[in-house]
């Protein structure tokens, strides 16, 4: 216990939840606008693969990471519209289109690495660009003592949390914001008063695409420098999780996120003491399921007090 | 459906007919879009590949003829298919409630666990060397089915996340028992004992003579599924309920039926036919179990689901269907240096577009447009 505890409180750990947490907070965040919109996004798990699979492609091709960053960004963000063209013109049920669209991201991107590599595992035997970390542009950070090593992030890290705050800047505080969220909350009502939903809808997923994209950039150009099988791992269906325990606000969804981060941190660290890694690694798994639950709970008493205070008031 | 209120003398006979005729060219008309998306999908890996700069005529020819080229890969199509029908069965049970439970994998996973638990240690007489496992399987399955539905059900919790986060948890302890108490000591390999003889289920090799691989009597749960599932969604007033439900909730509701024990039903029935294929691929097919042990078939089970369109009847076509196209998906990449996963791309086009449901409501609505100019 006490090793754990050591574990926990160590500046290594705290700099590995932040590590962790990144693909988790980005495509969160994205999920969150699609679910605000009243479209959500089950597709973020492949936009994720795609991206991640088109960012260390490119980047090896051209030598440059940050082309590698607009091409894996560039077609999540066409992935998230190829499923809005098919739920919002071709009337195609949204989460089929979606479960589709990762079926197509984990065989299609296994099929283009095998073509170009010759090996169906991962990418590894290519020198893949990476984006920057901190020290890469302030060399001395690294060296600052305890601090040091919890602010030398990847700058998708940073990202992550400035984009958690203008994603709520976006939501509300801007016209466009406030009207995705009036068309997720009653799509009837927000056309009654000459929104255009369909519009609207369109914004939210392709917001969604672009955010996951990044999140899937980081993990293959940030995270580490390769891209591997299904390398996301279920992240993106953990990040739909996130959005309901974070109560569907950008900053609950930062905050449980970084909750789910820590959980994945704890497993990583516990697996090097000897803990059977089967066992630790349920620790996210589970906790998503018992935040949903919880979520549920709270939910239900929200709006239970909510028919309490109108029949009172009537 | 106009046709039948013009008539001011109502017909009762006449008017069945017409429902019943409305309904068979519904039918036919998904069968048209179904077939011609599957060519849509095919024709487009074609390109794909010859733009690939590989040559699509070996391709397409290993894809087409490959499971019919040796007795070996027919008998190995047919027990992919085998395995695909029961999942894909699994798997419409809640679709067909419009429940998305993406369980299926973890629930295969959990199903052949608890079969081996007992199939490896327990001796039991013939016959019940089977039974046993299977039923024990079975009823995990459904625990396991039962567990995200009632939280549907009663939570209104996203059954997407749960499903997917109770797999990856069950593929977990999976590893972990295999790895700590199932490996025998001293064994290099991470793979359990074999199960009792008694349990294995005889392949149609054995019985025959002739190889056809590891297809097996479990041929017989699939039967007996496909009529069970049938008779469960058509035939009894709980299938009813999950048509009405997967129809129109709300109405559901209003109509009086109890909406939240039939959505957990429902999850958990489709959790005990997946637990089942479980089943079959430890006593018919593996005979032990060892790591990766279900691979992708529990996943492979919802497109068999979808290209049925969750209909008890039509999963066993699109079973051997898209079992078929994986066996020729592996002969591709032998004979054409092509990854088999061209086989999962072209899986995801035909989900994809056959979700698109303009293309059937369209031909339908021109349909009945023109009908009334017919008859009037």
């Amino acid at each position: 216990m006490e090793q754990v505890l050591n574990v926990v409180f160590s500046t290594a750990f705290l700099a590995a939840v932040l590590r962790v947490s990144t693909p988790l907070i980005l495509p969160a965040l994205g999920g969150l606008i699609s679910e605000l919109g009243g479209v959500i996004n089950i597709a973020l798990e492949g936009i994720m693969l795609i991206a991640a699979c088109a960012g260390v492609l490119v980047s090896v091709w051209t030598r440059s990471a940050g082309l590698g960053l607009l091409a894996g960004l560039a077609l999540g963000t066409l992935t998230s519209l190829v499923l809005a063209f098919f739920h919002l013109n071709l009337k195609a049920d949204l989460i089929l289109a979606a479960i589709a669209l990762n079926l197509l991201a984990s065989g299609g991107t296994i099929f283009v690495v095998y073509l170009v590599t010759g090996d169906k595992s991962s990418t590894s035997r290519l020198v893949s660009g990476q984006m920057p970390f901190l020290r890469d542009i302030i060399p001395t950070i690294a060296d600052l003592p305890t601090i040091g090593p919890i602010l030398n992030q990847n700058i998708l890290t940073y990202a992550a949390f400035v984009l958690t705050a203008a994603v709520a800047f976006f939501l509300y505080r801007t016209r466009p914001g406030v009207h995705l969220r009036a068309v997720g909350e009653n799509p009837e009502a927000a056309r009654s008063v000459g929104i255009d939903v369909r519009r609207m809808q369109y914004l939210a997923l392709i917001l969604s695409g672009a955010l996951a994209a990044l999140g899937g950039v980081y993990l293959s150009m940030g995270y580490v420098k390769f891209f591997a099988r299904d390398m996301t791992g279920g992240r993106g269906f953990i990040a739909l999780a996130a959005i309901y325990l974070g109560a569907r606000h950008p900053l609950g969804v930062l905050v449980a996120a970084l909750v789910f981060g820590a959980a994945e941190a704890l497993a990583i660290q516990l697996g090097n003491l000897r803990v059977p890694t089967q066992l630790v690694q349920i620790i996210p798994y589970a906790a998503t399921i018992i935040a949903l639950v919880l979520y549920a709970i709270a939910q239900r008493q929200r709006v239970a007090a909510r028919q309490r205070k109108f029949r009172q008031a009537a | 459906m106009m046709q039948t209120a013009a008539p001011i003398a109502f017909d009762r006979e006449a008017a069945r007919r017409a429902v019943l005729a409305e309904r068979r060219r519904s039918a036919l008309i998904d069968l048209g879009v179904t077939l011609s998306t599957i060519g849509v999908a095919l024709l487009m890996g074609f390109v794909a590949v010859a733009l690939l700069g590989k040559n699509p005529f070996v391709a397409y020819e290993a894809l087409l003829t490959g499971p019919l080229t040796r007795l070996g890969r027919t008998g190995r199509w047919l027990e992919l298919a085998t395995n695909l029908i029961l999942v894909g069965l699994g798997v419409s049970i809640a679709f067909r409630a419009r429940q998305f439970s993406l369980g299926g994998q973890g629930q295969m996973v959990a199903g052949a666990l608890i079969a081996a638990l007992v199939a490896i240690y327990v001796p039991l007489p013939p016959v019940l060397g089977v039974v046993v496992p299977v039923a024990v399987a079975m009823a995990v399955g459904f625990l396991l089915g039962l567990l995200p539905g009632l939280m549907k059900a009663h939570l209104n919790a996203n059954e997407i996340v749960s499903t997917l986060m109770l797999n990856a948890i069950v593929l977990r302890l999976y590893d972990y028992v295999l790895t700590y108490f199932l490996k025998p000591e001293g064994s290099s390999t991470t793979r359990s004992l074999p199960v009792q003889p008694t349990a294995r289920l005889p392949t149609f090799t054995e019985l025959l003579g002739v190889d056809l691989g590891r297809f097996n009597l479990g041929v017989v749960f699939v039967v007996l599924a496909v009529v069970g599932v049938w008779v469960l969604l058509e035939r009894t007033p709980f299938g009813y309920t999950i048509r009405m439900i997967g129809a129109n909730e709300q109405f559901a509701r209003y109509g009086g039926i109890n909406t939240r024990r039939t959505i957990a039903l429902a999850f958990a029935a489709g959790g005990a036919v997946s637990a089942l294929a479980g089943a079959h691929l430890l006593l018919g097919v593996h005979g032990r179990l060892f790591l990766d042990f279900v691979a992708n078939i529990g996943w492979d089970g919802i497109t068999v689901a979808l290209l049925a369109r969750n209909h008890p009847l039509v999963v066993p076509l699109s079973g051997l269907f898209y079992a078929y196209l994986l066996v020729g998906g592996d002969r591709v990449e032998q004979q054409a240096q092509v990854g088999s996963e061209l086989v999962q791309v072209i899986q995801a086009v035909i989900v994809l577009l056959i979700t698109a449901q303009v293309l059937g409501d369209w031909i339908r609505a021109r349909r009945s447009r023109a009908i009334p100019s017919q008859e009037g």
